[in-house]
């Protein structure tokens, strides 16, 4: 509990730092009343055989724990301060294929390795700032972020720009964001010694292993540029169209340079001799892809207000771009109010997506290709997911943990299946509190 | 995409002609699941979405940098 005074110190001291006086303050109605915690955590797992790492077959066992947290305060009546910060650690049964004889059992790419490389922990921070116009019709807000895992770090920037005209009935958002990321480039183990500067011991020592079929010398060049820079701009379009019906038109343009590939997919080759140690297939090369790709998504959502139990919310994306891939995607959900606070939210989405011009599955490439990649998520498929959602909303915050009233718990289950064999299950949740109005009127009346 | 681009020009003219619904004639529209954005815990469906699948955007965007490659 001692962390809890602490806490609230550090939300005294931010809004210290960003408090003005001003004798001719008038109430304003705030844009954040109180300021707000939200603890989440998410359980993912997935299983199927067409791992990335083993060239397009293989398990693909994935299992990731995310506990996060975002604290939004306000600032003052105009500005809200927010801050994002998660942790995922993830085991993968495929990584962990990255280098199959590590471990004690026999390689094979259906088995993982008891290794190292099959377990990691990625960290996300993200922070935010939006600034309310005095007639709430001009909203800006920036944010930064940084994520960082084993072999890659991002660094990213954004920001939107919020119009609302027509009495309010229409918005308009502008957003821009600048994602600079960086590899440290983790090849499969049995090509490394084969890479730019042979290393001699290394080819010794993968040849003292008992390697089957062809004699395996493969050519291997590493990836010089190990940067991936993403530039994304967007815009928002909301329009109310009854009292009952409102919707969105959404347009993305992303454009990516720089290494685009994963450095640690495997790929085989139709054209050349096979070469096996236990039994896992000794790699012809890496995934090769272009360094740049433009993509564009035009997305809409209209949702509609049935009854004071049942609202209906649809979305429908079209997906384009340069790669060769087009996808559709459509849902719905059913918010379902059954009273006493409790809501249900049962759902379904369907996605489908053509195949990247580059892909191919298991040992079906050429090696004269110059690019190529057996990775299914860039393979032609259609996927289905079914959701189901509790949540319960105490709007005057009766119930308390110390200074903070419980607003809302969230639960929810997704189920995800591509016909191509991968499924995979998610488990959410999320408890919302939020600081006690006397305790942020003293916070705001210190710092004034 | 030229052709989507102009529907989506005309769409945006048509739907912003709409009768105006005016602020205390939008109890409805106020109710926190008409929000046209996602919620905030269906950030983690996002996320392994824009990992597993080729498409992205249009839907709120990632909350973070990552590769996505695992």
């Amino acid at each position: 509990m001692k962390k809890i005074p602490l806490f609230l110190a550090c939300l005294l001291m931010v809004q210290f730092s960003f408090a003005q006086y001003d004798s001719t303050k008038v109430y304003k109605k705030r844009v954040l009343e109180s300021a707000e915690i939200d603890f989440m955590f998410s359980y993912y797992s997935q299983d199927g055989n067409n791992a990335a790492v083993s060239g397009g077959t293989g398990t693909e066992e994935l299992t990731d724990a995310v506990p996060t947290i975002v604290i939004a305060v306000p600032l003052n009546e105009d500005d809200v301060f927010t801050i994002d910060a998660a942790v995922s650690a993830y085991t993968s049964a495929s990584s962990s294929n990255v280098n199959p004889f590590d471990g004690t059992v026999a390689a094979d790419p259906f088995q993982a390795t008891s290794g190292a490389s099959g377990a990691d922990t990625w960290v996300n921070v993200n922070v935010g700032y939006s600034h309310s116009s005095d007639d709430r019709n001009k909203v800006w807000s920036a944010k930064a972020s940084i994520a960082s895992e084993y072999d890659y770090f991002s660094a990213g920037i954004g920001g939107t720009y919020t119009r609302l005209f027509n009495k309010k009935n229409t918005e308009l958002t502008a957003n821009a964001n600048v994602f600079i990321d960086s590899w440290t480039t983790i090849y499969p183990s049995e090509l490394r010694p084969f890479s730019d500067n042979r290393n001699s011991q290394g080819v010794t020592a993968l040849y003292n292993k008992n390697i089957a079929g062809a004699r395996y010398s493969p050519t291997f060049e590493t990836f010089t540029n190990k940067g991936r820079n993403s530039y994304s701009v967007g815009l928002n379009f909301i329009q109310i169209l009854s009292k009952r019906m409102q919707g969105a038109l959404l347009v993305d343009l992303v454009y990516q340079q720089g290494l685009l590939s994963t450095p640690f997919q495997r790929v085989y080759f139709s054209d050349v001799d096979s070469s096996f140690i236990e039994n896992f297939r000794l790699a012809d090369d890496i995934e090769r892809l272009p360094n740049s790709r433009f993509k564009t998504a035009l997305g809409g959502r209209l949702n509609y207000y049935v009854n004071e139990h049942i609202v209906l919310k649809t979305y429908y994306r079209f997906y384009n771009d340069d790669w060769g891939v087009s996808s559709h995607t459509a849902s719905i959900d059913v918010p379902i109010k059954i009273g006493g606070g409790f809501t249900l939210y049962p759902g379904f989405r369907y996605y489908n997506q053509s195949a990247a011009t580059y892909f191919a599955p298991y040992a079906q490439h050429l090696s004269v290709s110059e690019f190529y990649t057996s990775d299914f998520d860039l393979s032609k498929y259609n996927a289905t997911q079914y959701s189901f959602g509790l949540s319960y909303t105490d709007v005057f915050t009766k119930k308390h943990i110390w200074k903070f009233g419980l607003k809302s718990i969230d639960l929810k289950y997704s189920y995800y299946e591509r016909n191509t064999g991968l499924q995979a299950s998610l488990i959410s949740f999320g408890v919302k509190f939020v600081l006690d109005k006397k305790v942020q009127d003293l916070l705001e009346n210190s710092s004034d | 995409m030229k052709k989507a681009i102009i529907l989506l020009g005309v769409i945006i003219t048509c739907l912003s002609s709409c009768t105006v619904v005016k602020g205390y004639e939008r109890v409805n529209l106020n109710d926190p699941d008409m929000e046209l954005s996602s919620r905030k815990i269906d950030r983690f469906e996002t996320n392994f979405q824009g990992y597993r699948e080729a498409a992205s955007g249009a839907n709120g965007g990632k909350t973070g940098g990552g590769c996505g490659c695992n």
